[in-house]
This record gives C-alpha cells, structure tokens and sequence, in this order.
C-alpha cells in the first residue's frame, strides 16, 4: 500500500518560478498548495497544516523569515516544517537570520529538480518522526496519569479498609492501636494527595500538608467538639523532598498524637502548638509543644514504637531530636538540615 | 442540622467509609449509588439534600455524567471526590455548581468539613 499523498505548500509572489516549483513538487508524487503572500502562507498553514512550507524569502507583504518566526512561534503551527527559498544575490546573514528564526533548512535557487525533491523527503521524513515522538510522549503522559491516580485509589482502599476494620473493635486498646496505625498510615498516604498537584512532583509543599494532617489528627482525637484541645499550626513556607516531607509528618503524626494523649492541664484546655521553621543556616526545626505535664519516662515508653520512629525518623532527616521541659511546658524539637530538592523543569 | 446524603461511589469499600463519616457527622445517608442510573432512581424517589460523587465511575467519567443529571432534573448539587482533581476535571464540573472538592486519598476530616460546608450553602 502506498503512502498517502503529503501535502507542500509552495509560496512566491513570482508566478513563474511558483509555476516552475509546484510543477517539480507534482511530479516527484506531491499534493501542492499555493499562496502569493505571507498572510496567504500563515492562513493556509493554520486551516491546512500541511506538514512542509517551501517559502521565498521575498514576499509583498510579510517577509519570508517573519512568516516562518510566527509559524514556530505558534504551537499550533511550530511542528511545520520550513524550507526557506531565495534566489542567488542573498547575503549569507539573511540565510542565517532565517535559520536563527527557525527555519528547517535553506536552497538557494536555482536548484535542481532532484535536490528539491531529495530535501523535501528528508524535511518531511524528519517531521514524520517528531510527529511519532509526541504521540508516544503524550501516550506515556496519560500512562502516567493513569497509574497515578491508580495508586491514589488503592492508597484510598488501604485507608478505607483499615477505617472499616477498625470500628469492628469493641475493646479500647485494640481500638486506640489500630487508631494508630491508621493515623499511620494516613500520614503516608496523604502525601499523594499533595503531590503532582503543581509544577514540581518531587517535593511537597508543607503547610498544607501538615494542615490537613493536624486538622485530621484533633478530629479523630474527639478532642474538637469538646473543647478539650486547640492545636496551633506555624509552618512557613517551604518544600521538602518528597522523603523528608513523610518523615517530617510521621514525626508530627507521633508527636501530636502523643500530646492529644497526655497534655490534660489541670485548668484549661490543652494547648498544643507544632511549629516548622527555618532555623539558622540551612536547618529547619520541627517543634511540638504543650502545656500539659510531660510525660513519664517510663520504660515502656521509651521502648515504645512511637519513641523509636520519632528517633528513627530524625536520624533519617540527619536531625537531633531535643527534649525541653518547664514548668507548664513540654516540647520536642527536631533540627534537620534544609535539603535542596532535585530541581525540576517541565520540559516546555 | 441533619441532611439527607446520596452517596455516589462504584467502590463500595470507599463507599461504606464515607457512609460512615457521614452519619458520624449526624447526617443521613439515604443510598450507595454505583452508577448514574441508580443515583437518579433514589434522587427520584427522596430528594437527597447534597451527593457525594466519585467522578470516575467504571473507570469512566460517569460520575460527571450523573451528577449532571442530578443537578438538571431535581437540582441535587454534588461534593466531588476524585483522585484526579486538575484544573481540566475542576473545569468540567464548574456549570453543576460544585459544592466542593475532595481529593482521594481523603482525610476523614477534610470530608467532613466539605459536608458540613455543603449542608451550610445548601440550607443557606
């Protein structure tokens, strides 16, 4: 089976030499069309989008070189390929001129017939596989979409799951500790929430993040509609890698958890305050805070999971964790080092 | 105040969570829909308040396509739940005048603000 006919647009204001150029065009097997001028050539592209403009580079109204700028300047258009025309007396700074406004390829006339139809094949052979290439790009774009929103779904089962599972529970321990581990686990998932939302997948933006996740934790704590705690949120504006932004949740989901736990102030509501500020040169703190009483050093609680993440997790961020008790207050900080994230551009 | 929910959602373990959330908040749900058609058979039949919709039903964009149903004939507006919420899925769903959006995977917590914001406007 043979190709299709391609299509060429001829354009020259010259009848003779368009006459001369179309001819050869038809005879190498082409479907020509043909304008005079440069509004005539733009027109024509935009209704047609042949895949080739052969172009003079003296037109009566817009210049050959203009005409070819606003083609490549128009996304619509810019996959056209141009080959710019001239006759013999161009100085070279106009053929280069003309490539720099991003023509495809220059003749200088007269060419021969068998030239003009080598390069025509050529130009249009090279447009066939840019044309193959953005099909596969924009087919991998949507796999991508697809799987993304394939594991926001079973992130969304998982979570939905663990919730059913969870109110099957009569006795409260085992309540509070799948409690836990869904609280766990949300901070996990609810990153992907976050991410590929904006311009830059590889990191998270944090204040919502942590927002969202703190608003999550007091709702689930009851604590909201009895007034018993009120939770304070400072984050300033920053991104993290995508890593460091879950071991900073998890770290918080521990901490705030902890704090909605034990901080029963003898007057008054608890208050707790989780800050994440830039500190120093290049290091960020994390800090939770009440005004309930520290909790007891127990044993137990220092081998207890929670104690162990929060200590894992730091050393993962290369953090310290520090311990500041007074009288009324109890807070914990973790210092980390402000990593630069990969950059990220979007390729257009 | 308590409203009456329609629950929209092909995945019925998403679907019973929401249920949950939503009668934890003290409202009723009147059904789970899985598709347009069953959505508009409950919506005939009592008028929910507000929907909870699952955009992509089936994989598909059914859930706009019921929620637009909903919305011309009884004039039922919808919370959307996707886990694809970009600027052209927000777009599609602008003329059903959304009662708000929450992206998959959920926080409890942000569902239930939506809810409680819904019942507001809708009562408001």
């Amino acid at each position: 089976m043979s190709e299709p006919r391609e299509t060429i647009l001829n354009v020259n204001d010259n009848e003779a030499a368009r006459y001369a150029t179309s001819r050869i065009l038809h005879r190498a097997g082409f479907k020509v069309l043909e304008a005079g001028t440069g509004g005539e050539a733009l027109q024509i592209v935009r209704e047609d989008l042949p895949p080739l403009v052969i172009m003079d580079i003296n037109l009566p109204d817009i210049s050959g070189v203009e005409v070819c700028r606003r083609l490549k300047a128009d996304p619509a258009t810019a996959s056209t390929m141009v080959l710019q025309m001239s006759a013999t007396n161009i100085a070279v700074t106009d053929r280069v001129n003309s490539l720099a406004a991003g023509a495809d390829s220059f003749l200088v006339e007269p060419v021969e017939p068998e030239e003009l139809e080598a390069v025509s094949r050529a130009l249009l052979r090279l447009h066939r596989s840019e044309a193959a290439l953005r099909r596969s790009l924009a087919e991998r774009e949507l796999l991508l979409k697809e799987v993304n929103h394939r594991v926001k779904n079973s992130l969304q089962l998982v979570l939905s799951m663990l919730s059913l599972q969870g109110h099957r529970f009569k006795e409260p321990e085992t309540r509070e500790l799948f409690a836990k581990a869904i609280s766990r686990v949300t901070a996990i998932a609810a990153i992907h929430e976050r991410l590929y939302q904006d311009a830059d997948p590889l990191t998270v933006e944090m204040h919502t993040y942590l927002t969202g996740l703190c608003a999550e934790l007091v709702r689930a704590s009851g604590m909201e509609e009895s007034a018993q705690a009120s939770l304070h949120i400072e984050v300033e504006e920053m991104r993290l890698p995508t890593e460091h932004g879950v071991a900073v949740a998890l770290v918080v989901n521990e901490l705030v958890m902890n704090a909605l736990k034990h901080a029963q102030p003898t007057n008054g509501p608890a208050v707790i305050n989780v800050l994440l500020l830039r500190f120093g040169t290049g290091q960020v703190r994390l800090s939770v805070a009440d005004n309930g009483a520290a909790p007891e050093q127990t044993s137990s609680e220092v081998a207890g999971l929670g104690t162990q993440l929060i200590r894992m997790l730091a050393r993962q961020l290369n953090g310290t964790v520090g311990i500041e008790r007074a009288a009324g207050t109890y807070a914990v900080h973790v210092t980390f080092p402000l990593q630069s994230a990969v950059s990220w551009r979007q390729p257009y | 105040m308590a409203a009456t929910v329609l629950i929209v959602e092909d995945q019925i373990l998403i679907a019973w969570h929401l249920s949950d959330l939503v009668e934890g908040a003290g409202h009723r749900v009147l059904a789970i829909a899985r598709d347009p058609a069953e959505a508009m058979e409950t919506a005939a039949r009592e008028r929910p308040d507000f929907a909870l919709m699952d955009i992509r039903l089936h994989g598909g964009t059914s859930g706009l396509e019921a929620a637009r149903m909903l919305f011309e004939c009884w004039g039922v507006r919808s919370i959307f739940i996707s886990a694809n919420l970009d600027p052209a899925t927000r777009a599609q769903t602008e003329p059903l005048r959304p009662l708000g959006y929450v992206g998959k995977p959920f926080l409890p917590a942000e569902v239930i603000t939506a809810v409680e914001r819904a019942v507001k406007t809708v009562a408001g």
